[in-house]
C-alpha cells in the first residue's frame, strides 16, 4: 500500500494507477482540493506544490514517481493555524479576485522567497512567469510577494487594505 | 447633504439580461410582493428566533456557536452581537461577496469587523433575480440592500426602545451598538436581537437612509471576504464540491461542432480500470444558441469512474462514430475572404431591434439618421477603413465543472454558475419537473465561481451533470470539463468585421459616419448573441448623419456574452478609427474628442442611460493630464495613446506608454486609467475590477485567437492561446472621478474595453504603422 509525505504528514493513498497525477491523488483521494486543475499541460501552475521544497506542477507528477519526497500543498502552509507571511500580505493587498489561480501563486511565491528573501522585480517575474492569473491580478501579486519580504525580513510594509495607495 | 440619485441602466444589455431588468421589482432586487410581505415572510413565518451556528469566514466566527435573530434575509444576529449578513449574488471574481453586504452593513451601522459573510442560497422568492453579469449587481441591487440594512437597523432601534424603554428618539446607533447620548450608556445590537426578530417591518417610506457624507464604510478599500480562506486553500469552488460516495465524470462532445454520438468503442471503455459507466447522451433543444436556462445541450459520450483522472484517461481512448448530419462547416479564413471581398459595397439597412439593442427581433425601423451619403459628398475629407478581429474564448481559470445528486426524482446541484436560477430551470426542463414542483424537486446552491467573464451565465455544464446524475440515479457525480474541452466548447466572443466611412468638415468635425458591419447568423435573421451592432456606440450617439449596413454570414459556431459583451471589440475598432479621424482632422487626439462630444449632456435626451458627454469629456480629460497625453514628448519608437469607451453605464478613459523596438517587440510600460462609475463603494474591489481589465484587454489584443476549420475549433489549450503573463504586466496608475449626484455602477465590464485602442493609437504614434486587425502577434508584433 502506497504513502505519500504531505504537509509532514505520512498520508495513505492505497491502490492507485501510478500512472495518475499528483494533482488528481490530492483533490480526489486525499480531499486536498486547494491545489487546482486548469490545464493539465504545465501551461498554467494552478497545480503548483512544492516537492522537497521546490515548486512543481503536479498534474505533471505520476504519483507512481514519488516516494520519500516530502510535499507541501497549500493546505499545509497555516497548518498549525497561523498564516505564513505571503498569506498575510495577500490578505492585506486584497489579492484576489476570483481566487482560483491563487493557490497555485501563493506557492509559487513562497518558494522564491524561501530561497531569496529580497527578490528583485526581474527574480519576482522570472519565479512566477509560470503562473496564469485570468483574472490578471498580476501588479499586486508583485507588489504581495514584496510586502511579504519586507514582513520576513522585518522591514516596513504597506497595507494597503487599511487606506492609501498601492505602491 | 445630497442624497445619491439612482442611475438609469444602460441600454446596451444583452437580451437574456433584459428580463432580469424591465420589472422594476428586479431593479430593486426583491420579489413581487410589497416590501413589507417580503420581510415578514423571510423574517422566518412572521419572525421568531432561528437557533442557528454562525457560518462566517472570519476565524473568530468559526470559533462562535451562538443564538441567532433572522432580522431579514440578509440580516440575522447573534446574541454576542456579531451580524450575519447574506449575500444573494454569485461570485465570480467581481468582488460582490464583499461589495453587497458592505452596502448592508453601512445602513445598518454596523462595525466591519463584526460581520461574517453568508453566501444566500438560490430562493426567488426572498432575493428576486440572483445572477453575475452585465456589471448590473451592484447598480441593481444598491438601493436594496441599504434599504435592508436600514430596515434591519429600524427593527432594532425598536427592540431596543421597548426593552429600554426609552423613546426612539433618544437612541442612536453606531458601530453595531445602540447608543443613549443623554446617559452615555451603549449596547451591542445582540441585546435587542431576539425581540427585533419579532417586531412588524417597518414600512420604507419611514426609514432614513445615509447621506453621502455619513458613510463610515463605504468609499474605503476592503479586502474581499473570502481571502482568509483563499490564501489557504479551502474549498469554495465549483471544482471543490466533496461528498460522500462520489463518482467522476467527463462528457466528450463532437470536435466538429454539432455532431451526435451514434455508437462508441464501448466494450473498451467500460473495461478500463475505474471506469464505473460510459453511455451516449443524445442532443437536446438548439445548444450551439446561447441559452442559460433551457436546458439545451449537445449530444456527447458520458464516462463515470471512480477518479477524475481515470474518467479523463478514458475519454483519450474515446472512439465515437459521430452523425454529422448536422454539424457546422464553417472555416474562419473562409468568412474573412468573404468579408475582405464585400468591405466597399453596402449591406443590407440596419434595423432597430425590439426592445432595444440587445433584444432579437428586427423592427421596421432603420437604426439610420440624418444622411450620412449626401452629407459624404460635400465633405471636405472623407476616410475609409477596414477592421477585423477574430473570435476569442473566455479562458477563466477554472474549467466548467458541476456536482449533482439525483434521487426520487428530485435532484440537488452545486454549481459555480453566474445565473444559478437558470442553472435550475435547465435542470428542471431537462428533468420534465413542472414549475409547480420545481422548488421541491431541484435544489442548485452556489459555490464560488473561479472565473466567470460571462463563460458560466451559460449552464450547459449544469445540463449535462443533470443528464448524466439522472442516469447514475442515487449517486453524487461530479462533471469536469478538461482544458481543451472548455476552450474547445465555448460560446465564443465573436469574430466581426467594420467597413468604416467618415466625413469631417472644412474644421476638421466629424459630420458623418457610416458603417458596414459584418457577423455571422444561424437563422438568417439576427445576429448570433453579442454579435450584434448596437447604434448607440460613440461616436454614432452623438452626430447626426449615421448609416448602418450589416450582411450576416450563416453560420452557427457557439458564441455568447463575454466582458463587455460586443464593446470588447468596438471600443477598439471604433476608437481605432477615431484616431485616425483626429489625425486627420488636424486637431489634437483630444481636442477632436472633445469637439465630437459637444456640450454637456446625455447623448440621447429621451434615454436617461444614454451616455452623458459631459461625464466622458471628463474622464477623457483627467486621463490626459494625469498621463501627460498631450505633452507631445513621442519620441521614435516610443508614445502614449489615447482611448475612450462607454459602456454598462461606465466612463472610461485610458492613456498606454508603449515602445516598440526594430523587430516589433512590444512593451507597454504603464498605462493609466480614469473611470466615472459614480460612488465607488469599495475602493479596493473597483482598483480590482480596472487593472484586470486593462490586462485582460492587452492580453486579447496581442494574443487571443480562436480559429474554426470545417467546425472544429483549432486551439486546445494555453499553448495555443497564451495568455498575459507577469513580465508583460505593465504598471497601472488609476482614478476614479466619483461626482456625488450618481450611485454606483458596476466596473468589472467598462474597465477592459478602451485599452485595445489605446494600445494600437499608441504604436501608430510610435511606428506611423496603423494597426486594423487583431491579435497582434498575426503582425509580427510581440508583447514583451
Ligand atoms: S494544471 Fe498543472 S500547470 Fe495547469
Ligand atoms: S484570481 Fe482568478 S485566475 Fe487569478
Amino acid at each position: 500500500m502506497a504513502t505519500l509525505n504531505i504537509n509532514g504528514q505520512t498520508m495513505d493513498i492505497g491502490e492507485i494507477d501510478p500512472s495518475t497525477p499528483l494533482l488528481w491523488v490530492l483533490r480526489d483521494e486525499l480531499g486536498l482540493v486547494g491545489t487546482k486543475y486548469g490545464c493539465g499541460i504545465a501551461q498554467c501552475g494552478a497545480c503548483t506544490v512544492h516537492l522537497d521544497g521546490a515548486p512543481v506542477r503536479s498534474c505533471q507528477i505520476p504519483v507512481g514517481n514519488l516516494s520519500e519526497q516530502q510535499i507541501t500543498t497549500i493546505e499545509g502552509l497555516a497548518a498549525d493555524g497561523t498564516l505564513t507571511p505571503v498569506q498575510e500580505a495577500w490578505i492585506e493587498i486584497d489579492v484576489p479576485q476570483c481566487g482560483y489561480c491563487q493557490a497555485g501563486q501563493i506557492m509559487s511565491a513562497t518558494a522564491l522567497l524561501n530561497t531569496n528573501s529580497n527578490p528583485s522585480d526581474a527574480e519576482i517575474d522570472a519565479a512566477m512567469s509560470g503562473n496564469i492569473c485570468r483574472c490578471a491580478t498580476y501588479t499586486r501579486i508583485r507588489q504581495a510577494i514584496k510586502n511579504a519580504a519586507a514582513k520576513m525580513n522585518g522591514t516596513a510594509f504597506y497595507n494597503a487594505a487599511e487606506g492609501g495607495e498601492l505602491a | 447633504m445630497k442624497l445619491i440619485k439612482e442611475n438609469t441602466l444602460s441600454p446596451e444589455l444583452p437580451d437574456f439580461f433584459q428580463e432580469f431588468t424591465k420589472p422594476t421589482k428586479a431593479n430593486a432586487g426583491i420579489p413581487d410582493v410589497s416590501r413589507r410581505d417580503f420581510f415578514k415572510i423571510s423574517g422566518i413565518a412572521g419572525g421568531g428566533l432561528v437557533i442557528g451556528m454562525a457560518i462566517g469566514n472570519s476565524p473568530k466566527a468559526k470559533a462562535q456557536g451562538s443564538e441567532l435573530s433572522t432580522l431579514s434575509p440578509y440580516v440575522q444576529i447573534q446574541t454576542n452581537g456579531r451580524v450575519n449578513l447574506f449575500s444573494k449574488n454569485p461570485e465570480c471574481g467581481q468582488g460582490i461577496k464583499t461589495g453587497l453586504p458592505l452596502i448592508i452593513a453601512e445602513e445598518l451601522d454596523c462595525a466591519w469587523e463584526d460581520v461574517d459573510v453568508v453566501q444566500a442560497d438560490i430562493d426567488a422568492t426572498r432575493y428576486g433575480v440572483q445572477f453575475a453579469g452585465g456589471s448590473l449587481s451592484t447598480p441593481m441591487n444598491w438601493m436594496a440592500m441599504r434599504q435592508a440594512g436600514a430596515t434591519a437597523r429600524a427593527m432594532i432601534l425598536t427592540a431596543a426602545s421597548q426593552q429600554l424603554d426609552i423613546p426612539v428618539s433618544e437612541l442612536s446607533t453606531s458601530n453595531t451598538k445602540v447608543q443613549h447620548a443623554a446617559s452615555g450608556r451603549e449596547w451591542s445590537y445582540g441585546e435587542f436581537a431576539e425581540l427585533a426578530a419579532t417586531i412588524p417591518v417597518p414600512d420604507p417610506s419611514s426609514l432614513t437612509l445615509k447621506s453621502f457624507d455619513q458613510f463610515k464604510l463605504l468609499g474605503r478599500r476592503f479586502t474581499g471576504v473570502d481571502n482568509y480562506d483563499i490564501v489557504q486553500g479551502k474549498p469554495l469552488f465549483g471544482a471543490d464540491t466533496q461528498m460522500e460516495g462520489m463518482l467522476y465524470a467527463t462528457y466528450t462532445k463532437s470536435a466538429q461542432i454539432g455532431g451526435r454520438a451514434r455508437s462508441f468503442n464501448e466494450d473498451h471503455i467500460k473495461a478500463m480500470p475505474g471506469v464505473v459507466d460510459a453511455f451516449i447522451i443524445d442532443e437536446v433543444g438548439n445548444p450551439k444558441g446561447f441559452n442559460t436556462a433551457t436546458g439545451d445541450m449537445f449530444s456527447g459520450v458520458a464516462i463515470v469512474a471512480e477518479s477524475t483522472w481515470a474518467a479523463i484517461k478514458a475519454k483519450r481512448e474515446l472512439e465515437i462514430d459521430w452523425d454529422l448530419s448536422n454539424a457546422e462547416t464553417a472555416t474562419w479564413d473562409d468568412l474573412v475572404d468573404q468579408a475582405r471581398a464585400i468591405q466597399h459595397s453596402d449591406g443590407e439597412p440596419l434595423m432597430m431591434l425590439a426592445g432595444g439593442p440587445g433584444a432579437s427581433i428586427p423592427t421596421d425601423n432603420p437604426a439610420s439618421k440624418g444622411d450620412a451619403e449626401a452629407v459624404m459628398e460635400s465633405a471636405d475629407q472623407v476616410l475609409s477603413a477596414f477592421y477585423e478581429y477574430p473570435y476569442v474564448s473566455h479562458a477563466q481559470l477554472e474549467p466548467e465543472t458541476c456536482t449533482a445528486l439525483y434521487e426520487n426524482g428530485s435532484i440537488e446541484i452545486w454549481a459555480p454558475a453566474q445565473i444559478p436560477q437558470g442553472g435550475e430551470s435547465s435542470a428542471a426542463a431537462l428533468l420534465g419537473v413542472p414549475q409547480e414542483e420545481a422548488a421541491e424537486r431541484v435544489v442548485l446552491h452556489q459555490t464560488r465561481i473561479g472565473g466567470g467573464f460571462g463563460r458560466k451565465l451559460a449552464n450547459d455544464f449544469v445540463s449535462e451533470v443533470t443528464a448524466i446524475a439522472q442516469r447514475m440515479e442515487g449517486i453524487p457525480i461530479k462533471l469536469q470539463w478538461t482544458r481543451e474541452d472548455d476552450m474547445s466548447g465555448d460560446f465564443f466572443r465573436p469574430g466581426g468585421f467594420h467597413s468604416y466611412k467618415a466625413a469631417l468638415d472644412g474644421q476638421g468635425n466629424l459630420v458623418a459616419w457610416q458603417d458596414h458591419f459584418m457577423t455571422s447568423t444561424m437563422n438568417d435573421v439576427t445576429p448570433m448573441t453579442s454579435a450584434d451592432l448596437n447604434a448607440s456606440v460613440f461616436p454614432m450617439d452623438v452626430i447626426d448623419n449615421v448609416k448602418l449596413t450589416q450582411t450576416m454570414f450563416k453560420n452557427a459556431i457557439p458564441t455568447g456574452p463575454m466582458r463587455a459583451p460586443a464593446s470588447n471589440a468596438f471600443a477598439f475598432t471604433f476608437q481605432g478609427f477615431m484616431h485616425e479621424l483626429a489625425v486627420a482632422s488636424g486637431k489634437s487626439h483630444v481636442e477632436f474628442l472633445m469637439d465630437t462630444l459637444g456640450e454637456p449632456g446625455l447623448a440621447n435626451p429621451e434615454n436617461p442611460g444614454s451616455m452623458h458627454t459631459g461625464r466622458a469629456a471628463n474622464v477623457i480629460s483627467e486621463v490626459a493630464r494625469i498621463s501627460g497625453y498631450e505633452q507631445d514628448d513621442n519620441e521614435a519608437g516610443r508614445a502614449k495613446g489615447l482611448s475612450f469607451y462607454f459602456c454598462h453605464s461606465g466612463y472610461v478613459a485610458q492613456v498606454a506608454d508603449v515602445s516598440v523596438s526594430a523587430n516589433k517587440e512590444v512593451k507597454v510600460h504603464k498605462v493609466w486609467a480614469v473611470a466615472d462609475f459614480g460612488f465607488i463603494h469599495n475602493l479596493s474591489g473597483a482598483e480590482n475590477q480596472m487593472e484586470g481589465g486593462i490586462i485582460d484587454g492587452i492580453s486579447q489584443l496581442f494574443n487571443s485567437k480562436i480559429t474554426f476549420e470545417n467546425g472544429i475549433i483549432q486551439q486546445q489549450n494555453f499553448h495555443q492561446y497564451p495568455l498575459l503573463r507577469m513580465p508583460q504586466t505593465p504598471e497601472l496608475e488609476i482614478a476614479f472621478l466619483q461626482p456625488e449626484e450618481f450611485s454606483p455602477t458596476g466596473a468589472g465590464e467598462p474597465s477592459m474595453p478602451p485599452v485595445l485602442a489605446a494600445v494600437t493609437n499608441a504604436i501608430y504614434n510610435a511606428t506611423g504603422e496603423r494597426i486594423r486587425k487583431l491579435p497582434l502577434y498575426e503582425l509580427g508584433y510581440k508583447l514583451v
